[in-house]
């Protein structure tokens, strides 16, 4: 047999040519993987929606929560406590009592509503003026209303002060206007542990909603798989595409959530600042902060690579080609 | 080149797809496997492409011992091949041109160094002018090309067939023989299974015949007189 020349075998690749080689395959599967979504717009629309849906509730709820609590921490004025004095104090002993308490390190303020002037406000506010007129005597005693400094307005605090004024001369009556508040707070407190378990639980289902699409892709492309293996590719070249599919579906996904979360609260705006108004209040509903926004779709993304890591890692080293 | 030490291949069901096979193939040789179905053909390319493992005997390609190869060490060896399948097997979602450079991209190579490559390989069966066209747009014997140019696309050293030619109409067939034996021409070591007789004697190489396992014949033919003889 004549052979006449010889076909030089390729050197492998230097380790400079390979390193760039890799980057640009990263780039290259990067926009293959999303084109790839592009062609089969059902399904990506479909997953999308899932893991758009699934972060959407709890971020809601989140931002909802936050808004709740930022309204509370405004109402500073129910940590206030009202000190009831004996109906026939004389205003000495009023003066006396008063300087007293706002020489107190804990005391930020001191106001004094007299048994007229509590009268003259129960009237405009209550409504039952004409029913108090009847009565032979004013009903309602003197009152010091104390407003704590910052540092003394958490409960225990409170609790301190009030059996410190109970043991005070002339006072009748220590009463602290604070366990509404506080109820208010454990509340908000047992809301935001569910919201962290729901959220938890649609995370969860984030990742399985990830991994089930891309576990379709890869039986999908089970033969591709078994080709590209017998022309000498390693595992790791075939999961490249899948996991950045994840990642596309956790971009996209986050991307959509986050516009959902900001339509909810948009329209919710109006009624919600309504609401708020009844109650005296200067409230804004406000919108998540760029920061939180980046992290809802920062998780997304890692929950969609997660879920596809999942999917992909033992499957694809368990086709082969045969 | 390739060479397999008294192999025998047993899948589950205690089917013997080989027994007891002893084979050489030299480096720079072109051989065909041929055979009835359930020979072995098959079984003897997949021990070769690390596919499969034998149950008992050695594989060497290119002295070294594939038999016990890890897993992780399958991609490189490879690489040193190329593979032709019956069906082409080709990625029906891009076009020729990333169908043909696949083995290219997998092994790291540069860009301009994969242009000039895929150039080569697709004007070497005349696909230069579809670079562009998806593959299901070709014919049957252009999709064949097609998986040829990325079969040897990286140079191999061996050059694996199996059925090449087993969709193809006559003249088809003698074609993409003769690109194999333009390969073989430049030093690629070639196996080829085929089940068509009267295309592999014209040819006028070495033919291993199988039957039931066994290697029964193994003859270079010369010219087609010769295998009139043998048979």
């Amino acid at each position: 047999m004549a052979k006449t020349r010889h076909q030089q075998p390729l050197s492998r690749p230097k380790l400079k040519t390979r390193t760039r080689a890799y980057m640009r395959d990263h780039a290259r599967v990067l926009l293959f993987s999303l084109g790839k979504l592009y062609r089969t717009p059902f399904a990506t629309v479909m997953t999308i929606l899932m893991i758009a849906v699934a972060l959407a509730l709890p971020a809601c709820l989140y931002v909802l929560l936050s808004n709740l609590q930022t309204v509370t921490q405004k109402w500073n004025d129910a940590g206030q406590i009202s000190i009831f004095l004996n109906e026939n104090t004389s205003e000495q002993q009023i003066t006396q009592l008063h300087k007293k308490l706002r020489d107190h390190k804990e005391i930020e303020r001191v106001d004094f509503i007299s048994a007229k002037e509590a009268l003259k406000e129960f009237k405009q506010r209550s409504g039952f003026g004409e029913l108090l007129e009847g009565l032979p005597n004013n009903p309602l005693p003197p009152t010091l209303i104390i407003t704590p400094i910052e540092a003394a307005k958490d409960s225990e605090h409170l609790q301190k002060l009030k059996t410190q004024f109970i043991s005070l001369p002339q006072v009748e009556q220590v009463h602290v206007d604070m366990q509404w508040l506080q109820r208010l707070r454990s509340i908000t407190a047992i809301i935001r542990h569910a919201i962290f378990a729901i959220g938890i639980m649609l995370g969860l289902s984030v990742l399985l909603v990830v991994g089930n699409s891309i576990r379709l892709d890869i039986e999908n492309r089970r033969e591709e798989i078994e080709v590209t293996k017998l022309i000498g590719a390693t595992d790791r070249f075939i999961r490249r595409p899948f996991l950045y599919g994840g990642m596309w579906y956790g971009l996209l996904g986050g991307v959509l959530a986050l516009i959902l979360v900001i339509i909810v609260l948009l329209v919710i705006r109006q009624p919600a600042q309504e609401l708020v108004s009844l109650y005296n209040s200067d409230f804004k509903l406000i919108l998540p902060s760029l920061i939180q926004s980046l992290l809802l779709v920062l998780t997304s993304i890692f929950l969609g690579l997660v879920g596809s890591w999942l999917a992909v890692n033992r499957r694809i080293s368990k086709i082969q080609p045969s | 080149m390739i060479e397999l030490q008294n192999v025998t291949k047993r899948y589950p069901g205690n089917r013997e797809a080989l027994s007891h096979l002893n084979l050489t193939i030299e480096q720079g040789e072109m051989a065909f496997l041929t055979g009835p179905s359930g020979a072995g053909k098959s079984t003897l390319l997949k021990l070769i492409a690390a596919i499969e493992k034998p149950t008992r005997g050695q594989v060497f390609i290119n002295r070294k011992n594939i038999t016990r190869i890890p897993k992780r060490k399958v991609p490189a060896l490879r690489r040193h091949m190329g593979v032709v399948f019956q069906d082409h097997h080709l990625l029906h979602d891009r076009n020729v041109f990333d169908n043909v450079s696949l083995p290219l991209q997998i092994a790291g190579f540069a860009q301009v160094d994969i242009n000039r490559r895929v150039r080569a390989a697709l004007d070497k069966v005349d696909l230069l002018d579809k670079e562009k066209m998806m593959p299901i747009t070709l014919s049957g014997g252009e999709q064949q090309r097609v998986g040829i140019a990325r079969a040897v696309v990286h140079k191999p050293a061996i050059l694996l067939a199996d059925e090449p030619t087993g969709n193809l109409d006559p003249e088809l067939s003698a074609e993409i023989m003769r690109l194999f034996s333009d390969f073989n021409q430049v030093g690629v070591t070639v196996l080829i299974a085929s089940h068509d007789l009267d295309l592999i004697t014209r040819m006028q190489k070495r033919i291993i015949r199988l039957r039931a396992g066994e290697c029964i014949d193994s003859q270079s033919v010369n010219s087609p007189q010769d295998f009139e003889i043998i048979n």
